[in-house]
């Protein structure tokens, strides 16, 4: 009986109990989930335009945050260092696809999933003896992302939101806006649809593999480089932002590969849930830390019912 | 700007293609492998690259300065392991031929090649890390962790925050915040049987290294737990979360503590002012005016033979690396003088390993005076329990804030005792060297 009542009743009467807390852990996931939603769309928009899991995503993120803190410590301005690391990241997607993918068109997905393993030791590797292995301070105030925090005292108690939180968000919420803008709006946009439909088809009326994954490699790399602002400026900048991929996993078991809604809904389900499970449920009963496999074992079950996930496409063969 | 780094790291590569080939037979002669399980790539490279740094140019020094030890050069190579376990294997597979000393360099890799090193016969050297128990160096015969174990580093912290009466801590409440790693929970059962005999509450919260950098979770719960203190056993980028997420949920932070791996100037810089008053156990002190730090500065760095980052040399963790070098460097002497030989084995390392006398004058006459306590080491005594002093981070640089803290032994040795047994008789048939015969 106490055992259903701690899972039943007791994080309820919890939440119930202190609503500032409930709060504080809502806007947390919520930061989270977004985080989540942006490492999410990288591999999206890649994976629905070249059939790639791009496995250097991670990789991509401290690439291009050290280059723009690297280009500040050299003195460029913080308000040219962006644009000359996406200038940075621009060109590492021509090489990437002059060098690695041309050379591998038609070949199995296997082995353009390898092939972005190998690009992933490159960079680490690259990066290393570029700009060294320690962590360096993301350029938060010099590119005017505001570092306080706004405190409120809801229900008697008391939450904290960080501005650079709000930021991210808001941040977030405009570079999602603005490709979804782009994807269907735009003439390039709809041939990355397109070749994500069916390559021969897109291919048969004049479309152009080779500028078309040049183009989302690069948009890949500006997604890469506005995570690495957010992630570098919670926790500094350093190979370390590498692992925060890997939170974009069950994202992705969840929101399908090929969905940018589903990475956006993935993501916040996954932030917001696996906060709440761990602060009321991990916690007390199963001593913490579940948000290592809380998200998998979550996708895991929504896979159960719909293995194409939440909003995958359903994939029907013939034989 | 790193890059003169690596062409020094290309040295032990120059070195053993020159011998290969044969071009230069007493150099194959004259020289020892001193193999290193580094890492300075992958999440934790911030942490590992400083320590690694002091490490490889300490021995570059003396190469340069006295021509190695006692004419036998010092042949610093590294394998690389991102910190990973398995890595960390395969590397100590690809080097034991080599070299005559293990350095692991994480507290899984210790656990992995600590059963291998009793067949194998090549010294583990995890100065201030590794597995508590290996102090007690008559069931851990090859393995050493100078010049204090995590247990003493938890001792001490626990005799510094209850001003040396550990009384005062009952009916508090302290959180252990650990990276969820073996070696993040290696102080756990030495905390456990402190909070059972003084009467606090042990609480300890684990970081995933997924979730390093992102830790408003474990924080949400210790603003609802409303401990007294935190204690952390955090490495990489953990240690900047951390902070980051302590200062936001604004815990005093002068109530909370790191062990001597949570205490690098790298990442306080990336928290700066917000992380004033953090402290962490160290059992070694910054001096860059000691006389090995100013070789170090005159024989490499102004030589350009090897190439730092900017503030680097002044930091604990590249100061402490250079300590760790100097325990391999003594023990190899050590062994030089027992054995009279010039080019010892590993064998021959244990032996100057378990026989390491740094007392005062022997710390002064290698120009370390000041930069860590006096030790040695012995047979049952792996170890050295060199003890140590609190570092406080005050917005730009460790300061010390403590007088000199030892461990408390009576709360340690029977624990050490115990947990050993019990490895061994886990591991069975495991070599016990009871009379210290060897």
């Amino acid at each position: 009986m106490d055992f259903l009542n701690s899972i039943l009743v007791k994080p309820f009467a919890d939440m119930a109990g202190a609503p500032d807390f409930l709060l504080q852990v809502l806007w947390e996931g919520l930061v989270a989930g977004v985080l989540y939603a942006l490492i999410a769309l990288g591999f999206v928009l890649i994976y629905k335009s070249s059939r790639i899991f791009n496995f250097a995503q991670g990789i991509m993120v401290v690439f291009a945050a050290l280059t723009l803190v690297g280009l500040h410590e050299k003195g460029v301005p913080a308000l040219l260092a962006v644009p000359l690391t996406l200038l940075v990241m621009f060109i590492l997607a021509v090489v990437i696809e002059r060098v690695v993918l041309r050379p591998l068109v038609n070949q199995p997905d296997m082995i353009l999933f390898m092939a972005t393993i190998g690009i992933t030791l490159f960079l680490v590797g690259f990066g290393e003896i570029i700009f060294g292995g320690e962590n360096k301070v993301m350029i938060t105030e010099q590119l005017y992302i505001p570092t306080g925090s706004i405190e409120f005292e809801p229900f008697g108690g008391f939450v904290s939101i960080e501005q650079k939180d709000v930021t991210a968000v808001v941040g977030a919420i405009l570079l999602v806006a603005g490709l979804i803008l782009f994807l269907n709006r735009s003439k390039m946009g709809r041939a990355i649809r397109a070749l994500g439909d069916d390559h021969q088809a897109a291919l048969s009326v004049g479309i152009s593999l080779s500028t078309i994954w040049v183009l989302v490699w690069f948009i890949a790399g500006v997604i890469a480089l506005v995570t690495g602002i957010v992630w570098g400026a919670r926790a500094g900048v350093s190979f370390a932002l590498e692992v925060i991929a890997f939170k974009a996993l069950p994202v992705l078991m969840l929101g399908g590969l090929e969905s940018v809604l589903g990475a956006i809904v993935g993501g916040l389900a996954i932030g917001i849930l696996e906060k709440l499970f761990e602060i009321y449920w991990g916690q007390p009963l199963l001593g913490g830390n579940t948000e290592t496999w809380f998200a998998f074992v979550f996708a895991l079950i929504v896979l159960l019912f719909r293995p194409q996930g939440l909003f995958g496409e359903r994939i029907i063969e013939r034989v | 700007m790193k890059t003169l780094m690596r062409k020094s790291a290309l040295l032990p590569a120059v070195f053993a293609l020159a011998a290969a080939l044969g071009a230069s037979p007493a150099l194959a002669e004259d020289a020892v492998n001193v193999t290193n399980l580094s890492y300075r790539t992958g999440p934790f490279a911030a942490t590992g690259t400083p320590l690694m740094n002091g490490q490889r140019d300490y021995m570059l020094m003396l190469n340069e300065r006295d021509g190695g030890v006692n004419g036998v050069k010092l042949v610093y190579d590294e394998c690389e392991t991102g910190y990973n376990t398995e890595k960390g294997a395969e590397c100590y597979e690809k080097t034991k031929g080599s070299s005559i000393v293990t350095q692991p360099w994480s507290t899984g890799i210790t656990l992995q090649v600590l059963p291998k090193s009793n067949v194998d016969k090549i010294p583990i050297l995890a100065p201030g890390y590794g597995f508590s128990p290996m102090s007690d160096g008559k069931v851990f015969q090859w393995a050493f962790n100078p010049p204090a174990s995590y247990w003493d580093g938890a001792s001490m912290i626990l005799k510094n925050i209850s001003e040396g009466n550990l009384d005062s801590l009952k009916g508090k409440k302290i959180v252990l915040l650990h990276l969820d790693a073996p070696y993040g929970k290696e102080p756990i059962p030495l905390l456990q049987a402190y909070a059972e005999k003084y009467g606090f509450t042990l609480l300890p919260i684990p970081v995933g290294v997924k979730e390093m950098q992102n830790q408003s979770a474990q924080w949400l719960q210790i603003r609802r737990e409303r401990p007294d203190f935190v204690l952390m056993w955090g490495w990489g980028a953990m240690n900047v979360g951390a902070v980051t997420e302590a200062a936001k949920t604004k815990f005093p932070m002068d109530k909370f503590v790191g062990i001597w791996w949570s205490g690098h100037d790298g990442d306080m810089k990336s928290v700066g002012e917000a992380g004033k008053g953090y402290r962490s156990i160290s059992w070694s002190l910054p001096h860059s005016e000691s006389s090995v730090m100013q070789d170090i500065k005159k024989y490499v760095l102004d030589a350009k033979k090897a190439e730092i980052g900017e503030g680097e040399f002044d930091w604990v963790f590249y100061q402490r690396g250079v300590l760790i070098s100097m325990f391999t460097v003594e023990g190899i002497k050590a062994a030089q003088a027992h054995f009279n030989t010039k080019v010892v084995s590993a064998e021959q390392l244990r032996w100057g390993l378990e026989n390491l006398k740094l007392d005062e004058a022997a710390l002064k006459a290698i120009g370390m005076d000041g930069m860590i306590a006096p030790f040695s080491t012995a047979c049952n005594n792996h170890a050295g329990h060199a003890g140590g002093w609190m570092l406080q981070w005050d917005g730009a640089k460790f300061v010390k804030v403590s007088d000199h803290i030892t461990a408390d032994a009576e709360m340690i040795d029977p624990l050490v005792q115990t947990e050993a047994k019990k490895y061994a008789e886990a591991n069975a048939p495991w070599p016990i060297n009871e009379e210290c015969k060897m």
